[in-house]
């Protein structure tokens, strides 16, 4: 018993170490690309033009489509066949952001057209052309609309980075694993990364309340 | 409400954390026996009630648990096989990443490792060996053209692809070596061959064994190790009935040259001795 709570005690802080250093930035890092990839194919898929709105479904497909794992393999073992070689952080990086991207898009598509279209047309009313009509009027409820669901896509993401473990990267679960790798205690250790990766998910719950909350008042009621 | 959930969250977590230490930590030396662990005596005795062994390997891991077609074969497949044949049990296999191969023996998801599991003295710690079946060597294996390492020594301060449980991993760290942990052979020569790492640490078997299935002059072998690594049928502890089952059924596979057999027939000579 002694000796479990010693390297409970003693795995904690590489494990946070692993969590702060690689599990947190990669996600926030990705989560913020993804936002702009995401943001950009939403807006390509409402488009008239079907060039635009055409690409930003084949994208979406692809990425909905394929597993990330699959993803972050093709980046990392696959593109050096081309003559394309990407270190581990880079290659998660862009695999997760690709990812995010995707779905993300699909969020934001729904919670921009989820806004009344009399929106629009006050927007008109009062003048405003179609993009500052987007910009100042519809973006900011829609914002407000996609807070749930885009958290649960930052939540996911979080735990989704224990798959960097996969292409060399060392983050909270690899740390885990390493541990595991010279003491044998398994079960000890990932729960105790599982524990970590909660604390952090109750964390960013509350986070999302408090946006939510705060978001509140551009809601037309 | 929004008071409790912190509050809520630490008592789980602390439970949590007893619970897994509660479930390893019983016996002396911090043993690797969980939930699932045996009352001595009664391993044998639950193999020959199923009437099953179920053995946990990779089937990734040429040429000693790999899938021919659709089927899972290899040396240390075949071997399982004949010992479950002579305990007069059949033979189930688990096929699981090497990771989590010990993970599933700690959780009784098989009852034994037939995966070139190595005898080392912190493995003989967690878990008991049968009478090893297979003694070979490490090996270092660079690209063609490294020119600079050409020893285990000079591993040090190089990159090396491996396994985090293998026991090559302790190998290449105890020579100096930074790792990058992979999944398996596969990876680690491609990582290789991508210029990722300098070298990786790995069975002079599996080498030999690729090269024949896959010549590739662009890789070689920089250096032998000079103590002989000897792999084992691996059980949990307090399976000790199982482990003398098993050894038994071991020795009758060497008396009567089976074992000699299947040696040849995947490396065309007895590596079980």
């Amino acid at each position: 018993m002694d000796s479990n709570w010693q390297l409970f005690i003693d795995s904690l802080w590489p494990l946070a170490k692993g969590a702060i250093t690689a599990s947190i930035p990669l996600a926030l890092i990705s989560f913020a690309l993804g936002l702009v990839i995401a943001l950009l194919m939403a807006l390509m898929r409402i488009s008239k033009n079907p060039v635009l709105s055409g690409i930003a479904r084949v994208y979406i497909s692809i990425i909905r489509g394929t597993p990330l794992l699959v993803q972050l393999f093709v980046i990392f073992y696959g593109m050096p066949t081309l003559g394309i070689t990407i270190d581990p952080w880079p290659s998660a990086i862009i695999a997760f952001s690709l990812n995010i991207g995707a779905y993300a898009a699909e969020i934001i598509r729904a919670a921009i057209l989820s806004v009344p279209a009399g929106q629009w047309e006050a927007g008109y009313t009062l003048g405003m052309s179609r993009t500052r009509s987007l910009y100042r009027l519809i973006l900011p409820q829609a914002t407000r609309v996609a807070i749930p669901p885009l958290s649960n896509s930052f939540i996911s993401l979080v735990k989704d980075t224990s798959l960097a473990s996969t292409i060399l990267v060392t983050e909270m679960f690899r740390k885990a694993q390493e541990i595991t790798a010279s003491t044998y205690e398994f079960m000890l250790l990932y729960c105790e990364a599982a524990a970590i990766y909660w604390v952090i998910c109750l964390l960013l719950s509350a986070l999302q309340n408090s946006v939510e909350g705060r978001l509140e008042k551009y809601v037309a009621k | 409400m929004k008071r409790t959930i912190p509050l809520l969250a630490t008592a789980a977590i602390l439970a949590l954390s007893l619970s897994a230490c509660g479930s390893s930590g019983g016996s002396s030396g911090g043993s690797a026996e969980s939930s699932a662990s045996e009352q001595s005596g009664s391993a044998l005795q639950k193999v020959k009630d199923a009437g099953v062994l179920t053995v946990g390997t990779e089937g990734t891991y040429r040429p000693f648990s790999f899938h021919e077609g659709s089927d899972l074969t290899g040396y240390d497949v075949e071997v399982i096989k004949a010992v479950g044949e002579k305990m007069g049990v059949e033979v189930k296999f688990q096929e699981t990443q090497w990771d989590a191969i010990f993970a599933g023996l700690d959780a009784g998801r098989f009852d034994v490792i037939a995966n070139q599991v190595a005898i080392n003295p912190e493995r003989e710690k967690k878990y008991l060996f049968s009478q090893p079946y297979t003694v070979s060597e490490g090996v270092v294996v660079t690209k063609s053209d490294n020119t600079d390492i050409t020893s285990f020594e000079s591993l040090k301060g190089k990159k090396t692809a491996q396994s985090l449980t293998s026991s090559f991993y302790e190998a290449a760290k105890a020579a100096g070596a930074t790792i990058e942990p992979v999944e398996g052979w596969a990876q680690s020569v491609t990582l290789l061959k991508q210029g990722r790492v300098d070298a990786t640490v790995n069975d002079k078997l599996t080498f030999l064994d690729a090269q024949k299935t896959n010549p590739d002059d662009s890789i070689k072998i920089a250096a032998e190790s000079e103590d002989k690594s000897e792999s084992a049928v691996t059980l949990r502890k307090g399976s000790e009935d199982l482990q003398e089952a098993i050894d038994n059924a071991l020795d009758e596979l060497r008396e009567d040259g089976e074992l000699a057999s299947i040696s040849e027939k995947y490396f065309g000579e007895d590596v079980s001795k």
